[in-house]
This record gives structure tokens, C-alpha cells and sequence, in this order.
């Protein structure tokens, strides 16, 4: 479904990321884990088309995408959830939702179903500005935005950093009902995560990729994953 | 004191209309944009034209000069503005004072370098308590609330103000979103370009008329969006009404020292709180 080959990436003359090549099969949750620096977002950042490769190639479904905008690549179904839990502070819970579903053509009320849904106590956030909310419902929120639509593809930048381990607990919930129905690339540092939901994990390593692994049992030893935190 | 406090209210006025295109297209697309001037001059020289044809209805006239304005600040929103979205502030400042530049002097070239006297097109006085107010300042004021509310109401009540609100604040989650914010700072531009040239034309028949008349008051407008915050229209608009009053005040006391002093006022907000651009 996603295929990445010889791809690099650099901002001006440093060169962040070398020769990264990986592959991610429909339906699949694939996790790239790697210590601060690694190129990890520069990595996903990448593939929605805000960053240009220097040379590479990304393909999506067999179409070359490394050239397209982030607006074409939302219209294939992509969708980018970027680290930081960047929600439109200033919009209110519903309006944040709004934009998404104007952006879907899909109906308010349905599009508020789909991330109510997600999480229910969200409801009682509707008319609270989304900046207000805290760390994790600002991230269920960002989840649930890039869910609206017809999403095929999801691209989520560390979305339990920073956040409580009742919290993390809900985010799992919400990635583990979604697999299967979409695939992923997620940027995570829980490995007990990684270990639950990868269906294959790429360590990242001064913007290579230094580990490939495809066995769970490979995945599910996080002691062997720990050393490239 | 209350001729003052008019004069300081039209002045903050006029301002606000100019500085909210400013923070607009400042906040969204990061352009400082220096044609404002352009658009600002040919609302005022579009107004004395038509009023020459059409012979009076100042409201009409005035109307059709903004709408004027429109199709020229989309042209270079869209062949000039639009290539330096991104690009460093440097360029986008040299562009648009080149276009700025052309435009006056396509203005000398079209109706010449004397100024063009204009009379107040209302022309009728407020008398209270032995003062006379000029009723056409108290409609300039009222304009400027009725704008405030009802682009509050635009950003706030439409999706189109929605995006822009989450452009401020996020233009690659909208973009992630996959909308084009391009088509929307191109709204944000025509509306800020179009208020300018509302600002020239509720101004021009109580101030000077020449072809130089956007610089200065260009220069003001800048100081506002600073001391407002960029981006920041409700801060443009009050900060707009203290840098008037600020100016009238001064005036009134020290009249060469009026907009030097609204310089001072931005010097002193900047030392406190930068900008971070």
C-alpha cells in the first residue's frame, strides 16, 4: 500500500534523513520507534507532502506520491496528525470538527457521531474552545478530526508523549478499534504499545533505518527494542 | 477636550479599517504587505473620478470605488502575493513596496500630483451643550463598530471565517485537512484590500487628497497591528482607537509630535512583548 525507497530528505544543506526504505501493507499498523532526532517526523512529515524528498520514492496504492501537496494526498485518504496535540485552539471543540467534515463534505451531525463516539465524554467539550482542553482530549480531538471523512491512511506523530497512563489507555482503545479498517504509520515510544498493536516496527537511527521487524515475537520483545530509545 | 476626543475617534477609525487588512493577510500569510497603500489610494482616486460622473450620491459612489478596488487586489494577490507565500520576509517586503511604488506612480500619471479638494459629504453639525460635532466623524465611528461586530460575527458565524481563524493559528493542520488555504488568503487579501480602500474613501473628504496619502498613514497602521498583536482583530481594533486618541491627544498639545508619538507607543510595546516573526 505505502512503499518508501532510497528516500532523502534534508532542510537546506543538513540532511536528515538517509536512504530510508520500508513498507507498509494495507490493513497494517506499522510503528517507527527511535530516539529524539532520529528523523522519525521529518520521516512522516514527508509523506503528507509538507516536506520534499531531495531523491526517493513514495508510493501510495502504486501511484508515485512524493510530488503531491497535502491537500491531494488527503483527498487519496491520507491523513496527518502531527505531534504536539496541535489542535485550532482558538475554534471551539465543535468547530474543530466542522472544519474537518466541511473539508469531508460530510454532514455535521455525522461527523460528530464518528468522533463522539470515539469518546464519549467529548460531548459535554462540544462548545469549550479545543485549547482549553487538556493534553489527551486535545489528542482523542485530533484523532477523531483525521477519522472524519474517508480516511484510508493514518500518519500520527507521537500521540501518547506527555500524557497520563489512564489517557494513554484511551488512545490505545481508539488505535486498537481502527485496526484492520485503516492502515498507519504511528511515531511511538511506548513499547508496551508498540507491543499490543504493531504489525511491523522500523527503528530509526540518525535517519536511517537501522532495524526492520516484521516477527511479533521480534515485536513483542520490548528489552530488545528498548536500547534504540 | 471633546473636539479632540472626535478627532482621536475618526482618526482610530480610519486606522482600523486600514490596520485589520494588515494583521490579516500578516497573521495568515506572514506578508508584510506594503501594497495596502496601492489599494488605499485608488479607493480615494476611484471616488473623486466618480463623483465628478455620477455627480453627488456619496454613498454609491463611495460603494462602487471599493468595489473597484476588488479585482485590483485580487490581481496581485494572485500573479505577485501568492509566489512569496513562504518565502523570507525580505522579499515579500521589497514586492510590495515595488508595487506600491508603481502604483503611485501610475497614479501621478493618471490624475497628476495636485492634491483634489473634497468637501464633507454629510456636511451637517451635531450641536450640544454650544459644541458642533460634525456628524460625517460620528458616521466614520459608527461605520468602524458596525465593521468590528460584523467581521466578529464573519470569523465567528462562517466556516470561510472559521478556516481563516484556524489558518492563523495552524496553516498546515488546515492544509492537513485537505483544504486550500490559498483560495481562503485570497479572500483574507480582497477583504483587507477592500477595507482599505473604505478607509480612503470615508477618509479622503477630510483629509488631503494625493497621490502620496497611503505612505504615511500606511506607516501608522503598521504601528497598530504591532501594538494590537498581528493577526490579532480585536486587538486591531482597540489598539486602533488608543493610537488615534493617542494622536489627537498629542496633537492637540505638541501637533508635530502626533504620530512620532505613536511611534513611541509601539517602541514601548515592542520592548515589552516582541514579535515573534
Amino acid at each position: 500500500m505505502l512503499e518508501i525507497k532510497d528516500l532523502n530528505v534534508a532542510y537546506g544543506h543538513a540532511r536528515v534523513l538517509h536512504d530510508v526504505s520500508l513498507k507498509v501493507e494495507t490493513g497494517q499498523m506499522a510503528f517507527f520507534i527511535g530516539r529524539n532526532g532520529a528523523g522519525k517526523t521529518t520521516l512522516l512529515k514527508t509523506i503528507i507532502g509538507l516536506l520534499k524528498p531531495q531523491k526517493g520514492s513514495i508510493t501510495y496504492q502504486g501511484d508515485e506520491i512524493s510530488n503531491l501537496s497535502p491537500e491531494e494526498l488527503y483527498q487519496r485518504g491520507l491523513r496527518y496528525v502531527a505531534q504536539e496535540k496541535k489542535v485550532f485552539g482558538n475554534l471551539t471543540v465543535r468547530e474543530n470538527i466542522e472544519i474537518a467534515a466541511f473539508a469531508a463534505q460530510e454532514p455535521l451531525g455525522q461527523a460528530l457521531d464518528k468522533v463522539i463516539s470515539l469518546y464519549p465524554k467529548l460531548e459535554s467539550f462540544l462548545k469549550t474552545k479545543a485549547g482549553q482542553l487538556s493534553g489527551g482530549q486535545r489528542q482523542i480531538l485530533l484523532v477523531g478530526r483525521a477519522l472524519v471523512g474517508d480516511p484510508k491512511f493514518l500518519l500520527i506523530d507521537e500521540p501518547t508523549q506527555g500524557l497520563a497512563a489512564i489517557v494513554i489507555g484511551e488512545i490505545e482503545k481508539i488505535l486498537s478499534g481502527l485496526k484492520d479498517r485503516v492502515s498507519a504509520v504511528i511515531v511511538e515510544q511506548n513499547l508496551a504499545m508498540v507491543n499490543r498493536l504493531a504489525d511491523r516496527v522500523y527503528i530509526l537511527k540518525e535517519g536511517k533505518v537501522a532495524r526492520e521487524i516484521i516477527d511479533k515475537s521480534e515485536i513483542a520483545d520490548t528489552r530488545g527494542l528498548e536500547e534504540y530509545l | 477636550m471633546i473636539y479632540t476626543i472626535v478627532y482621536g475617534f475618526t482618526i482610530g477609525a480610519i486606522l482600523y479599517f486600514i490596520s485589520i487588512g494588515l494583521s490579516l493577510t500578516f497573521g495568515t500569510m506572514r506578508v508584510i504587505n506594503f501594497a495596502h497603500t496601492l489599494t488605499y489610494t485608488i479607493g480615494v482616486y476611484a471616488l473623486i473620478t466618480l463623483i465628478a460622473l455620477l455627480k453627488g450620491y456619496f454613498a454609491l459612489v463611495a460603494g462602487l470605488a471599493i468595489l473597484l478596488v476588488i479585482p485590483i487586489s485580487y490581481v496581485i494577490e494572485r500573479f505577485v502575493i501568492r509566489r512569496l507565500y513562504g518565502e523570507s520576509l525580505d522579499y515579500t517586503f521589497i514586492a510590495t513596496f515595488a508595487i506600491s511604488l508603481i502604483g503611485v506612480d501610475a497614479i501621478k500619471w493618471i490624475w497628476g500630483v495636485n492634491p483634489y479638494p473634497m468637501n464633507d459629504p454629510i456636511g451637517k453639525y451635531l450641536v450640544f451643550s454650544g459644541l458642533s460635532v460634525p456628524i460625517y466623524r460620528i458616521v466614520i465611528v459608527l461605520i468602524a463598530i458596525l465593521l468590528f461586530f460584523g467581521l466578529n460575527l464573519f470569523f465567528k458565524k462562517t466556516i470561510v471565517g472559521k478556516i481563516v481563524v484556524a489558518s492563523l493559528e495552524d496553516k498546515e493542520g488546515v492544509r492537513c485537512l485537505g483544504i486550500n488555504v490559498d483560495k481562503y488568503f485570497s479572500i483574507v487579501f480582497v477583504l483587507g484590500s477592500a477595507l482599505a480602500a473604505l478607509g480612503g474613501v470615508l477618509y479622503a473628504p477630510i483629509s488631503s487628497i494625493h497621490p502620496y496619502m497611503g505612505l504615511s498613514i500606511l506607516l501608522l497602521s503598521f504601528a497598530v497591528v504591532i501594538v494590537g498583536g498581528m493577526g490579532n482583530l480585536n486587538g486591531t481594533f482597540f489598539s486602533a482607537f488608543a493610537l488615534g486618541m493617542v494622536m489627537a491627544v498629542t496633537a492637540r498639545y505638541w501637533s508635530q509630535g502626533a504620530e512620532t508619538m505613536v511611534f513611541i507607543v509601539m517602541a514601548i510595546v515592542l520592548i515589552f512583548k516582541p514579535i515573534d516573526i
